[in-house]
């Protein structure tokens, strides 16, 4: 097989890393521009590191709320699901083969058919219902809560039903047989031999049903009514306009993911090791500290505490300054662009003094700049004026404008604002927010410049 | 049918007692009567009827009609604009590509993973395919458009190696939309597959080889038939959920292209116009499944394959 041929291996190895590549790219990439302060998320142009975004995810009411209805509705799911599961693979054990195939045919459909179907034919079956029995807009059955319930538990029982089949087929029912005629009754046979068999499966059927019932969209979309849940929430906010917060939001569950899939392993390889004998695996399990540093609960807790400790000292990372540089810059770009159509100006003014309506449109936008933060809504009004590519035009000091003509009264206010020009000249033009080169954003000072009509 | 009911029944009540028959019986009726069956028929019923008012519901106006089918086929106008029979033609050649694009991506790695992969390594994989899942739907296609947006990754990293000279559209030529649907259901496609080869008895591929048969004719004569079954299941758990996707459209959808899903959740959310949507998602239903067995027939594959 391939494991042979040095060159076959080659390619399957290359082939499986970029594979991998794909799948943890987007994850990857997602992570890092959670820490970006760029207000859209993106790697580069990298502008500061900031853990802000947690911040303005936590603060978002739309999603919080719905993260408590996401959860109301994700009990109440389990709580059918997991049971309607076990009913349904069950039933599936005990029936002849014909009614069986047709039986597994029907449930298995939910799983694959549409969920927008799925989502319109329980409002559309319950709102009939609540017509039918007479209960108003007011009842159960246009209750944004209930619907979802029945909706998702149509399909996700189904994943339920799944993962009971798998762990069905390996039950002995010659146990449940010597416990009958032991003298079990039919109940203590089905409390005491096969619950207890199944419980790994209904554990990992509650977590699955849980996991489906948080993500689903498709369904819930629609029979969630007027209400959101945590991830209708979520949509509406990606489709209509996106910042980095949702980015902090995949960076915790990633790290949750990873805590969970790390204390998974350990408990896997603990297992393992219980399963050959303690002495096999070597040394680790032989002493008593290895014992408790190799095991899951250990793990976990320590896993736990680095991640309490990462959300504490993140909690108290302060990116004001570099953010304030980063206005600043934008500033600075600004402002000299605007020295430059000064200039260009009054070059223009000189060499054709009959078109004598002396400028006062600059005037007018100039006195914004003393506030603090001046730059930001000066790069925000002339798009130009962040855009990149200056770098041809002659730089002066951006704090110290030409000190003659009438640029000098407008912008010198803007040197007492607290961080002044210090950060001003040294940086990259280039790196300023190209989100932000609304159409017209060309590098041309004309464009950037005031409005600046005769 | 009635009798094999009854006889099963039974056979619960003498191994597990009444209680635990009960119980089965009345979730098994719960969950495919009012859950699956009925109101799949209460939306056929829907789609058949006229929008109508609240009040009029059940009155004198409350007939069946079928203008609701007559306007996907003839249009708003009634004069054949074919607008919306075009949106679903083009949904389902899209699904039928990503699904395509996922048999050739997950094949190999499927392979790998069952004739390859050992111990360690084999479980580190399967991890790796899985823990990208955990992350939200819409999370995974807000990633696609943060790698493929006009300002995205791609463009900016091409920008400044200089192999692009301006921006591409990877939103409008539905790049984004493409890539994130098949991303999203590898892993549908990748386990059926598994499970189908893993089945493969090594010594057959050692046997082909030994009498001189390339790695490709190993596989096209060896490892795909024995892999059909597992590929046909992915292909229609990943064709399904393709085209009956709305969440990666809505968000990484081109301003021009519309999938068929979302001309429901329009006539639906947007138009308040539950017959014609209940209509729409009707006609997407059943052309899903009509093309779904269709292609079983073609490939003959016997539907008992599907989700095991």
């Amino acid at each position: 097989m391939s494991a042979s041929s040095g060159p076959a291996r080659a390619t399957a190895v290359g082939y499986g890393l970029l594979f991998y590549l794909f799948l943890f790219g987007p994850l990857i990439i997602m992570t890092v521009t959670a820490f970006n302060s760029s207000s859209f998320p993106r790697i580069s142009p990298w502008e500061c590191f900031t853990t802000d975004w947690f911040g303005v995810l936590i603060s978002d009411r739309r999603l919080m709320d719905g993260l408590w209805t996401s959860v109301t509705i994700g009990i109440g799911v389990v709580l059918i699901a997991v049971p309607f599961g076990l009913a349904g693979a069950l039933a599936l054990s005990e029936i002849t083969p014909r009614l069986r195939s047709a039986l597994y045919t029907v449930l298995i459909t939910p799983v694959l058919i549409p969920g927008v179907v799925l989502g319109i034919s329980t409002i559309v079956f319950w709102g009939s219902v609540g017509q039918l029995v007479g209960s108003g807009r007011a009842g159960i059955f246009f209750d944004g809560t209930f619907l979802t319930i029945a909706g998702q538990v149509t399909f996700v029982a189904a994943y339920a039903m799944l993962i009971f089949m798998a762990r069905l087929q390996r039950f002995d029912p010659t146990l449940t047989e010597a416990a009958l005629d032991l003298g079990a009754t039919p109940g203590q046979a089905f409390r005491k031999i096969l619950l207890p068999f199944l419980r790994p499966a209904i554990a990992s059927a509650a977590f699955l049903t849980l996991l489906a019932s948080f993500e689903n969209y498709n369904t819930t979309v629609f029979t969630i009514l007027a209400d959101s849940t945590f991830t209708t929430a979520l949509a509406s906010k990606v489709r209509y306009g996106i910042d980095p917060s949702l980015s902090a939001l995949a960076v915790i569950i990633i790290a949750l993911t990873l805590i969970g899939a790390i204390t998974h392993e350990a408990v896997m390889r603990r297992r393992e090791a219980l399963l050959k004998g303690r002495g096999v695996r070597s040394g680790l399990y032989a002493s008593r500290a290895g014992r408790i540093a190799a095991h899951p609960a250990t793990i976990f807790c320590l896993l736990v505490a680095i991640a309490g400790i990462t959300v504490i000292r993140g909690s108290q990372y302060d990116s004001s300054v570099c953010r304030a540089e980063i206005l600043e810059e934008r500033r600075a770009v600004q402002e000299r662009l605007m020295e430059e159509q000064r200039q260009r100006m009054r070059q223009q003014r000189e060499s054709q003094p009959a078109a004598a309506a002396p400028s006062t449109a600059p005037g007018g936008s100039a006195p914004r700049n003393s506030s603090p933060f001046g730059g930001a809504f000066g790069g925000g009004l002339a798009p130009g004026g962040a855009t990149g590519e200056p770098t041809a035009l002659p730089a002066p000091t951006p704090g110290s404008p030409a000190s003659n003509g009438d640029g000098t009264s407008e912008t010198a206010p803007s040197n007492q604002s607290p961080f002044g020009s210090a950060f001003g000249s040294g940086l990259a033009p280039g790196s300023a927010g190209r989100e932000d080169a609304t159409p017209g954003g060309s590098p041309s000072p004309d464009d950037g410049a005031p409005p600046a009509s005769p | 049918m009635i009798e094999a009911v009854r006889n099963g029944f039974r056979a619960f009540v003498g191994r597990y007692g009444l209680a635990v028959a009960v119980y089965i019986a009345a979730a098994m009726f719960v969950w495919v009567v009012l859950l699956i069956v009925l109101p799949q028929i209460a939306m056929i019923d829907t789609s058949f009827r006229g929008n109508v008012p609240a009040s009029a519901v059940g009155g004198p106006d409350d007939g069946y009609t079928l203008s609701n089918y007559a306007a996907f086929v003839l249009g708003p106008m009634g004069n054949g604009n074919l607008f919306d029979v075009t949106i679903l033609i083009r949904t389902l050649v899209a699904a039928v590509a990503v699904t395509l694009i996922d048999i050739a991506l997950c094949y190999p790695v499927a392979y790998m993973l069952a004739h390859s992969a050992t111990g360690v390594t084999a479980r580190l994989m399967v991890l790796g395919l899985i823990a990208p899942f955990w992350i939200n739907e819409i999370l995974r296609a807000f990633a696609f458009r943060i790698i493929f947006g006009s300002t995205g990754l791609i463009n900016e990293v091409g920008q400044a190696t200089g192999l692009m000279d301006r921006p591409f559209d990877f939103i409008s030529a539905d790049v984004a939309l493409y890539s994130s649907l098949a991303y999203s259901y590898i892993l549908l496609m990748i386990f059926p597959i598994y499970n189908a080869v893993e089945a493969l008895d090594k010594n057959q591929i050692e046997a082909a080889r030994d009498m001189g048969a390339g790695t490709l004719r190993v596989h096209w004569r060896i490892v795909l038939p024995v892999a059909k079954p597992g590929i046909a299941s992915g292909a229609t758990i990943v064709f399904m959920l393709t085209a009956g996707a709305l969440a990666a459209p809505q968000i990484l959808g081109g301003p021009s292209s519309l999938w068929f899903t979302q001309l429901v959740y329009q006539w639906f959310n947007d138009a308040g116009n539950w017959p014609r949507g209940a209509a729409y998602a009707t006609i997407l239903l059943v052309t899903c499944i009509t093309f779904v067995l269709l292609m079983m027939k073609v490939f003959r594959v016997p539907i008992g394959a599907i989700g095991r």
